[in-house]
């Protein structure tokens, strides 16, 4: 039960720091926190974009910044392959040969900015593809698994304060996470794919349908889904707006 | 217990570790081959994630399936004792299991289910999950079962830390992250699936499983052409009708 725990040190922690700037809970807040707490130079967040491959969502410091916009403008990098669907990619030592033939354009300018050692963690349902979490050091080495455990931490909760805020749901300091805990029904997934071909529409379009239909009829997520697995609750085009 | 369907059965588990390795096939495997060399009713298999909640990832039946979350939803139940106490846990008789589990016991008995042995996944110092083996009648699991349960439990777990993750500097945390996400991309094209065909869901799981097998397709891949629409709800069904045999 340690691992729980250390959710919820990571959640206060996220939580006071938005406190002590007065601002609600974001993904910003989540990146400064990660920054502060994880031996890392800097911490990014990008989205898959529509029409961009990428869109940065918050960086801390002037390095993750212009590493993010380093992969967009040359097309090529770690950041871009997760977003792409791979799985995380944990980078000891961008100058170990293996990266500088992987990314022959990235690897040597990543380095001249000042970076030797990348994390880039998918943030994803399933299909759903939301975006990463992408953890920048000014020294090669690797993260040790507990600040690897706490990495992805962070990233499943930048996953749901990126869904929140596209839901326009705002947090503030003190309240808990618990109520997102339902989200690990199956049901969820289920009734996301039936949903998805009822529309004719991408999981990810799906999936915000879902939630935006319980967050309308203020009723819990799993609820909801188990009546769209059940066939009490369609979608239908009438209601797409 | 047959000796000879045993040695197969590692046989047979050893060979998916390599090349193409699919975890949630693997899992679906071990369960399935525990149910039938073990003598037991039904098995069920349940991993933590990076917030140390369990998840549901393969079980035998849909109605242990359905009893495994039942758990998970009341935080009531032997296999959550098992991970939490990172012991072995066990119970002859689930009729007369109410005082220990108010309401997992009458669940378990209006399944069909007496007899509960759950045992945990352990990976050195860390408890990753708990597998837990169910029986129809109230009976005290012979010693060699449990065993040959735990052996099997261990081959799941190094199923998870296979060699060709630390190959790509993975560690077991990441994996264990791909796997539940892998889980739950299943169920994203089980859904995809039900509705498709007007089926339910453990029979849009069927239909997929059947099919990766007949085609030597991994499970998650076909799950991911499911859901992107590369593969379609029609092609599954007619070509796992007219799947040659091999």
């Amino acid at each position: 039960m340690t691992e729980a725990s250390q959710v919820d040190r990571i959640w206060d922690a996220i939580t006071a720091h938005a406190g002590a700037l007065g601002v609600p809970v974001s993904v910003h807040t989540l990146c400064q926190t990660a920054a502060d707490g994880l031996p890392v130079t800097g911490v990014a967040v990008a989205m898959s974009g529509s029409f961009l491959v990428s869109e940065l969502i918050c960086a801390t410091g002037p390095l993750s910044r212009q590493l993010e916009e380093l992969q967009l403008t040359i097309g090529e990098g770690p950041t871009l392959e997760v977003l792409a669907g791979t799985g995380a990619i944990l980078i000891e030592d961008l100058d170990a040969p293996a990266y500088q033939a992987r990314w022959p354009l990235f690897a040597p300018q990543a380095i001249d900015i000042g970076a030797r050692a990348m994390f880039v963690l998918p943030l994803r349902i399933g299909a759903i593809r939301g975006g990463v979490l992408a953890l920048y050091v000014d020294r090669p080495g690797r993260l040790g698994a507990k600040d690897l455990a706490a990495a992805w931490v962070y990233s499943e909760l930048a996953l749901e304060l990126l869904l929140d805020e596209q839901d326009g749901i705002v947090t503030q300091e003190g309240q808990s996470t618990s109520y997102r805990h339902s989200e690990t029904r199956p049901e969820v997934h289920q009734a996301t794919g039936m949903i998805s071909v009822q529309l004719g529409i991408s999981v990810g379009d799906a999936f915000t349908r879902l939630r935006a239909r319980a967050f309308a009829d203020d009723r819990p997520l799993s609820e909801v889904a188990i009546d769209v697995v059940a066939r009490r609750i369609r979608f239908d085009h009438e209601d797409t707006r | 217990m047959n000796d000879e369907r045993l040695a197969q059965t590692f046989v047979e588990l050893a060979d998916t570790l390599v090349d193409e390795f699919d975890l949630v096939e693997f899992l679906h495997i071990l369960v399935d081959r525990c149910v039938e060399l073990l003598d037991v009713s039904a098995a069920g298999l349940m991993l933590a994630d990076s917030r140390g909640r369990l998840q549901v990832m393969a079980s035998s039946s849909e109605n242990i399936r359905l009893l495994e979350l039942f758990q998970l939803q009341n935080d009531d139940g032997p296999c959550l004792d098992c991970y939490r106490a990172g012991e072995p846990v066990d119970h002859p008789d689930l009729a007369t299991a109410e005082d220990r589990w108010p309401r997992f016991a009458p669940a378990a008995a209006g399944a069909g289910f007496r007899t509960v042995h759950a045992l945990p996944m352990r990976l050195r110092a860390q408890i990753i999950g708990a597998f837990n083996l169910f029986h129809a009648d109230p009976c005290q699991l012979d010693r060699s079962v449990t065993q040959i349960g735990q052996a099997m439990v261990d081959v799941a777990t190094i199923g998870l830390i296979q060699e060709r993750s630390l190959r790509r500097n993975e560690t077991l945390i990441d994996q264990l992250q791909t796997a539940l996400n892998s889980r739950v991309l299943l169920e994203q094209a089980k859904g995809v699936l039900a509705e498709r065909h007007g089926i339910n869901p453990g029979e849009a799981f069927t239909l997929l499983r059947n099919y990766a097998r007949r085609n030597h397709h991994r499970l998650t891949q076909l799950a991911a052409a499911v859901v992107d629409g590369s593969t379609t709800a029609a092609e599954l069904l007619s070509t796992s009708a007219a799947a040659p045999p091999d």
